[in-house]
């Protein structure tokens, strides 16, 4: 029996293997089980290959992805010409029997690159290429379990017992995966049967459609081949879990922290956070209102930021999401901003640059672009989270941070976690502050927007009893233009003092935080998505006999200096390892720039996929034998 | 007591050239406030980038001057999350039909109870006087090198294709009849246009006082009913006022080319699904009990139970 196993379902874009994936995860949950995954897919709709990766867990809620993997259950030949090789010896292959005449040739959807790197493989190997060359060979020599099974005809009959067509069957085919999965981890029908009512609800005739092909498939693995991959019973206690994605969980979190305006223009991989918000406009509870939030799709990210900044003047918790390529666009608009002390959440999915880049595999890589992004200086709170939960409490503070310090906040998270579903325990609330910051009560007649006598001026909201002025150019107290270079030196230096003052304020543990043992004597530098493969490598160093720590940093703008620097100096300098998504580790340019203190070692990737444990712990073994860079590239 | 129009006037300097068109545009804006009696603290102006974007500093009533190209959406973020307020776009040609083109047409899907007032003045004044995308082709005021080579966009046109629901003309000079159009577009529910032709007296040599008194004549002495009385003559409507539209070289019509009170505003679209909307509109919401959410964990767990699976 597993208490971990690693397992890649895949086939081509459009074919249902997102809902397959779904099934599996709740089943997984309701089972007690801890469960992450990440789906990797082209920019494509339908045709191209893409796959989930999941790692299930019976001990933990696991946090990162690992390779090889125990199953690989192909929906198409591609699935398994592309990860034939990243099971584990004695892994388990479910394929179509009809697959194994199927050649690179015949696989147009392919990339060149990888046949060119399979076809050398394979004349290694002295086989044809064939899926039935290819097979035959793992599974003579990496003992890989075989499952073949005859999709068609698995099909064809439920389509004879239930009366379906032929093509209304077909749909039905990405279930064959759930039925495998579900057999060989020897998971319980009534989980699938719990998950399949949930999916379905509203539409009965799918639940039993499904559940009689996933069980005539349970049936047969069952009967031929066993639970080879039987999962150990959770140890886990957790009487509820939520199975949410980075979209989902900021969605909620912005709900919970406040939010009555979103604005976005749709991108890769933000839009979905949008699209969650919007399924949520009218917030009713037992037919008791408990608000309302606009969602407004713009016609562009120029449009999508402003109209956030404009519903902000009026008092109201305003964002916009996006990515790369749409921040770029919102820049100017960011700038207007922060010379207007407008309080507004950009949360920014991070994806592979520049220009369209990878548009749906992840990054780290615009860390830089945020802090210094628009022309001229001005404030700004620039926060990173790390996993699902940090990204929750993360979006309401983004939301108190941008009110209390009147700036704009950028939120940085990356495709890793936007795609990566997870299960995790409810949040807690109770310990949530909604401030809203400095609020006038002046009776004056004149108020004056920009106060100059604090850097925090009490906020008034367009539509109050005040009247009051905002521009872009420099202004005077009201809001008026004003070029005079007294003026121009108070308000310049009243805008950049909050920054000032947030950096106080903010206590640094919050804005960073060491993992591992204190007495440590290799340290792991790293940010965003890093957080959970970092931490799931301390242990397996630690259990190498490494003692290894990890430093998440969470804040970048105002960046924790003091404890940064004394953390750092703690460690032999050739035994600190900055790890990161990007080329030129942003974050270490970052601490150089904050501490004098340069980071000489580095593991980097920037292939879009993310950094997996295997590989991590490979490369921190590699700089402790002397290398000073290590590029990953693992992944397909 | 109506206020008087001298109390929308800001006490900023206007530092427009003598004998700008703008100066008649708001002038015609404080009596058309006065008139309607808008409270300023209710009243917004967001303007652009360009001599019409320092508008909003000489009025009382709530600013926002933004950046070049951008007035209609932030007016859009500041119109949705408060609709109870007045808000009116001040923006120049280039501003709104060249930069910002994109959101005027946006404007005009969604017919937000927005007024647009477009300084219409065929040149861009503040950086010396290059061609607007209201510039005829082959036309050179003495501020250009030499004539234009690109072909003029036609405001009214583009506002109808695009859908706006109330479509007029202006010419600062006439300032009685400007402020009358100002007031009907504020009146009207839903996105307004008012294309105010306005001489440069600076940079532009053509477009003069004395060239458009020889052309501008009022639509509304020819006996022009620009209104959609009934949905079926909405595209009868559109068709007579496109044509109305082409007429723009001896002689040029201003006035209201085109209304629609029957498209539903953006609002009413937004009130359709939250029925809520106009009576708790977001300025309007509380958010927080005491700094805590107003959403507690047994709320949560009810909002969000597609979320939450309960484990065997």
């Amino acid at each position: 029996m597993f208490n971990r196993l690693s397992i890649i379902i895949g086939g081509p874009q459009g074919a249902g293997l997102e809902t397959s994936a779904q099934i599996l995860t709740y089943s997984l949950a309701y089972l007690k089980y801890g469960v992450i995954s990440d789906r990797e897919y082209f920019s494509n709709i339908k045709g191209r290959h893409s796959y989930v990766h999941f790692l299930i867990s019976s001990q933990e809620l696991p946090t990162s992805l690992t390779y090889p993997v125990q199953l690989v259950a192909a929906l198409d030949h591609e699935t398994i010409f592309t990860h034939f090789d990243a099971l584990q010896e004695k892994g388990v292959l479910v394929y179509d029997v009809w697959a194994e005449e199927k050649t690179l040739d015949t696989t147009p959807s392919m990339e060149e690159d990888l046949k060119n790197r399979l076809r050398e493989k394979f004349n290694k190997f002295g086989i044809d290429g064939s899926i039935k060359s290819l097979v035959k060979h793992i599974s003579e020599n990496n003992r890989i379990h075989l499952v073949p099974l005859n999709y068609s005809e698995i099909v064809n009959e439920i389509a004879k017992k239930l009366t379906l067509s032929a093509s209304q069957a077909a749909r039905y085919v990405s279930s064959i995966i759930i039925g495998a999965v579900a057999g060989l981890l020897n998971l319980k029908k009534k989980a699938i049967e719990y998950s399949l009512i949930r999916r379905f609800h509203d539409r009965p005739e799918l639940v039993e459609q499904n559940k009689s092909i996933i069980e005539s498939v349970y049936n047969i693995i069952s009967a031929e081949h066993g639970p080879i991959l039987e999962l150990a019973p959770s140890s886990l206690n957790n009487e509820e879990l939520m199975i949410v994605s980075g979209n989902d969980i900021v969605s909620m979190a912005k709900i919970v922290g406040g939010v009555r305006f979103q604005s976005y223009y749709p991108i890769t991989p933000a839009a979905d956070e949008s699209f969650t918000i919007e399924s949520y406009e009218r917030l009713e509870v037992d037919g008791s209102k408990i608000g309302s939030v606009i969602v407004l799709q713009t016609e562009d990210e120029i449009a999508a930021i402003t109209s956030a900044i404009g519903a902000a003047l009026t008092g109201v918790r305003a964002s916009t999401s996006t990515s790369g390529p749409g921040f770029s666009l919102m820049v100017e608009g960011l700038g207007w901003a922060g010379m207007n002390e407008t309080p507004l959440v950009i949360t920014y999915y991070q994806r592979g640059g520049p220009s369209t880049g990878l548009p749906t595999r992840g990054s780290q890589s615009d860390l830089l672009f945020t802090i210094y992004a628009s022309h001229g200086e001005f404030p700004r709170i620039v926060l990173a989270s790390g996993d699902h939960m940090e990204a929750f409490y993360d979006t309401i503070e983004a939301f108190n941070l941008a009110e209390k310090y009147q700036t704009p906040v950028i939120h940085l998270l990356d495709k890793f976690l936007a795609n990566s579903i997870t299960t995790l325990p409810l949040p807690s609330l109770s310990d949530i502050e909604i401030s809203r910051g400095l609020m006038t009560n002046e009776a004056e007649d004149k108020y004056r927007r920009f106060n100059l006598s604090t850097p925090l001026s009490p906020r008034a909201f367009i539509g109050s009893s005040k009247i009051m002025w905002y521009t872009g150019d420099e202004h005077n107290e009201f809001g008026h233009i004003d070029e005079d270079p007294e003026n121009r030196e108070s308000m310049y230096r009243k805008r950049m003092e909050k920054l000032k003052i947030a950096d106080e304020e903010i206590p640094e543990n919050k804005r960073l935080k060491y993992y591992g043992p204190e007495d440590a004597e290799v340290l792991l530098v790293g940010w965003g998505f890093v957080k959970g493969v970092a931490l799931d490598a301390l242990k397996i160093l630690a259990n190498h006999g490494i003692k290894t720590a990890y430093l998440h940093l969470r804040m970048f703008s105002p960046f924790p200096s003091k404890t940064t620097q004394e953390i750092l100096r703690r460690f032999n300098k050739s035994k600190i390892i900055a790890v990161e998504h990007n080329y030129l580790s942003q974050a270490a340019k970052v601490i150089l720039l904050n501490t004098g203190i340069k980071i000489t070692k580095e593991i980097v990737k920037y292939t879009g996929r993310p950094i997996y444990l295997n590989e991590l712990v490979d490369g921190v073994s590699r700089i402790l034998r002397g290398e000073d860079r290590v590029v990953l590239k693992y992944g397909p | 007591m109506v206020r008087k129009a001298s109390e929308y006037q800001s006490d900023v300097w206007n530092d427009w050239c003598p004998g700008c068109g703008d100066f008649g545009i708001v002038a015609a804006m404080y009596r058309a406030f006065s008139e309607l009696d808008l409270p300023p603290e209710k009243t917004v102006i967001v303007s652009g980038i360009g001599c019409s974007g320092k508008t909003p500093h000489f009025v009382n009533v709530n600013g926002v001057h933004t950046l070049h190209g951008r007035a209609i959406p932030f007016a859009t973020g500041i119109k949705l999350a408060n609709p109870d307020l007045t808000v009116i776009v001040n923006g120049g040609d280039g501003d709104l039909l060249g930069i910002g083109a994109g959101h005027f047409v946006a404007l005009g899907r969604r017919n937000i109870d927005l007024t647009i007032i477009l300084h219409d003045n065929t040149v861009y004044g503040l950086t010396k006087g290059q061609a607007s995308p209201t510039l005829k082709r082959g036309l050179r005021p003495k501020s250009l090198p030499k004539p234009n080579i690109q072909d003029a966009v036609n405001p009214i046109s583009l506002a109808l294709a695009s859908g706006f629901t109330f479509i007029a003309r202006g010419y600062s000079m006439m300032t009685e009849h400007l402020k009358e159009l100002i007031k009907k577009a504020i009146q009207h529910k839903g996105a307004a246009l008012i294309d105010v032709l306005q001489p440069c007296v600076t940079y532009d040599n053509i477009h003069t006082v004395e060239y458009y008194k020889k052309r501008v004549y009022k639509l509304e002495d020819t006996g022009w009913n620009p209104i959609v009385e009934k949905i079926e003559e909405r595209d009868d409507k559109i068709i007579k006022a496109w044509m109305k539209s082409q007429e723009y070289d001896e002689k040029i019509p201003i006035g209201v080319f085109y209304q629609d009170p029957h498209t539903p505003t953006f609002e009413e679209r937004i009130k359709e699904r939250i029925p809520s909307y106009h009576v708790t509109p977001p300025a309007r919401q509380k958010i927080e009990r005491e700094g805590k959410p107003i959403i507690d964990e047994e709320v949560f767990r009810k909002v969000f139970s597609y979320y939450i699976v309960k484990t065997e």
